[in-house]
């Protein structure tokens, strides 16, 4: 138990020194990383960066009210150049300590089958965590949480419902 | 001259199980005709009900077909209930030899005059062809109809609907424990997807981030899953008795979901769009290098692996998912005819002949029984709600 705890920590120190040491280049988005859009189905996620070990106990729910979701194109877990300073926003409200940390909620449209699109929402709260902890967030204050194509914020069934589906929101606790 | 063959066949088959493909195969348009007129039941509805289910079961098992003129098997007896218990007794003759194919009695309570019926059509089927039968089976689906996304279970004639699971969340993706007595499913019930398992509060897996698709091998010892704990969703293998994880793939760029067990044990067959779209492979349960296992459509995804050596699964083909069936020994491949609808989320029934899907029509999902042989479509479950997700027991 101990060990895993301290691999946990060494791991969340590793991260941040990681990010302080890439501070100066991560500080703006890169149009390489986060603004191609040359990928289809791509995803830019940077470096495999753990989650918390058990999601019990962490906190389940937190404000949606304070920031503007992030769109995704079709089948896409790329955040945009268009969409980047939304998280940008969020990262600096997170680096103020003005609250603890965030869930990112990853959503997708209704089309393709259910148990991908869990995959796909997840992939897209992961790109928008790691965007947040190469802005100096701290990894364990992001958890993700995907709902695939469970709650639609459109029900409606055509490009313009989907377009809305496809997001990522923040829930600030 | 077709009739005497087919009587013939018949009678290989209570002989000897292998014999028995040629009947449903190669007779093709010839269905075995069953007669149950001779069939007494009482005035009271368990009778009543009982004998009703038995004929449409054996009608749906689709190697019968119930008529009252003379037919190649007869089934006589009777049944009677009181005291809230009833009383069946079945004999099925093939007409021709006169000979006696079974002889059973069954005793039940009156409430279970429908799973009674379905008891005894499986042992009809077995006795005049030597296959297994479906109509004992189980299907778990999910449907929206409280509002919530809940567990529901109904019989394989999509009768007998019971709500499983109250927890006012979201199921995704439902399946079964290699015994058929619990289902494994992903719920939100303590805010993050978590896998659960029916009749266990404490979940199967509750890693931080995705823990989603679990299913649990043949010998009930380990569980696929796919996890985004290391920081992408990757198919893991878990142990149920130890929980240590072993990470299957490594795909930085993809995802991974849907997997399920091959009918050994020995191999796990997934969706990962690792190629730029969403196809099926398959690893080793050792891991290793993953093979692909399909090229054509746009989509593969949601395989189910049958004991009859075929994997079911939701193909992606001229904008419309149909439902294909491969064998990966042998390399062939088959796309079943389906109307202008969606249909997904294939499940093989315990018969290993019928498909279980989801049919999606004007954007209104009901559940449907698709026969790879010959018979027609049948709507199992439809109306008014979504019921979708569907997952036979063994």
């Amino acid at each position: 138990m101990n060990m895993k705890i301290f691999k946990f920590l060494f791991f969340v120190v590793l991260t941040v020194s990681i990010t302080t040491l890439t501070g100066c280049r991560s500080k703006r988005p890169s149009a390489d990383l986060y603004g191609s859009d040359n990928m289809y189905g791509g995803s830019i996620i940077d470096d495999d960066i753990q989650l918390n070990p058990d999601n019990m106990g962490l906190p389940m729910d937190g404000d949606r009210s304070l920031f503007a979701p992030v769109m995704f194109a079709y089948d896409s877990s790329q955040v945009n150049r268009e969409e980047a300073a939304k998280v940008e926003a969020v990262a600096k409200y997170l680096n103020k300590g003005k609250a603890q940390g965030v869930i990112v909620e990853g959503h997708g449209d209704e089309r393709g089958s259910r148990e991908y699109n869990l995959a796909l929402g997840e992939r897209r709260a992961l790109a928008v965590r790691d965007y947040l902890i190469s802005l100096g967030v701290e990894a364990s204050s992001v958890q993700t949480k995907s709902l695939g194509e469970e709650m639609p914020e459109n029900m409606g069934h055509d490009e313009g419902a989907w377009r809305m589906n496809r997001r990522g929101v923040f829930a600030i606790y | 001259m077709r009739r005497w063959f087919l009587i013939g066949c018949i009678a290989l088959a209570s002989a000897s199980a292998l014999a028995q493909r040629a009947v449903v195969t190669k007779s093709g348009e010839g269905k075995i005709k069953i007669n149950l007129a001779g069939y007494r039941t009482g005035n009271d509805t368990a009778s009543r009900t009982f004998l009703s289910v038995l004929k449409a079961d054996l009608n749906r098992s689709g190697y019968f077909k119930v008529t009252s003129a003379k037919g190649d098997l007869n089934v006589v007896g009777s049944c009677v209930s009181g005291g809230g218990n009833m009383k069946a007794e079945c004999q099925l003759y093939q007409v021709n030899s006169r000979k006696r194919l079974l002889g059973k009695s069954y005793t039940t309570t009156t409430t279970d005059a429908r799973g009674l019926a379905h008891r005894v059509a499986d042992e009809i089927v077995y006795a005049a062809t030597g296959k297994k039968g479906m109509a004992s089976g189980k299907i778990a689906i999910v449907s929206s109809r409280t509002g919530r996304k809940e567990l529901y279970v109904c019989d394989m004639d999509g009768k007998n609907i019971r709500q499983i699971t109250k927890d006012r969340s979201i199921v995704v993706g439902p399946g079964w424990m290699p015994d058929g007595k619990n289902i494994v499913y992903t719920s939100y019930k303590r805010g993050y997807p978590n896998v659960y398992m029916t009749g266990r509060s404490k979940p199967l897996s509750s890693h931080g981030g995705l823990n989603a698709s679990g299913a649990v091998s043949p010998d009930g010892k380990s569980m696929a899953v796919i996890l985004s704990r290391d920081g992408n969703p990757e198919l893991y293998t878990k142990s149920l008795r130890t929980g240590r994880l072993k990470r299957m793939t490594n795909t930085r760029h993809g995802n991974e979901a849907s997997p399920c067990w091959s009918p050994d044990g020995n191999h796990i067959a997934y969706v990962s769009d690792t190629s730029g779209k969403p196809q099926i492979y398959i690893i080793s349960k050792s891991g290793g290098r993953a093979q692909r296992l399909t090229s054509t459509g746009s989509e593969n995804v949601a395989p189910d692996w049958g004991t009859n050596g075929y994997i079911v699964y939701s193909s992606r083909v001229g904008g419309r998912y149909r439902i294909a069936m491969a064998n990966p020994a042998t390399k062939t491949l088959r796309v079943l005819e389906t109307d202008w609808a969606d249909y997904e989320d294939p499940s093989w029934a315990p018969d290993g002949r019928h498909i279980v899907c989801s049919r999606t029509a004007n954007y209104r999902s009901s559940i449907y029984l698709l026969d790879t042989l010959k018979d027609s479509p049948v709507a199992l479950l439809a109306g008014s709600v979504d019921w979708y997700s569907p997952a036979c027991s063994p």
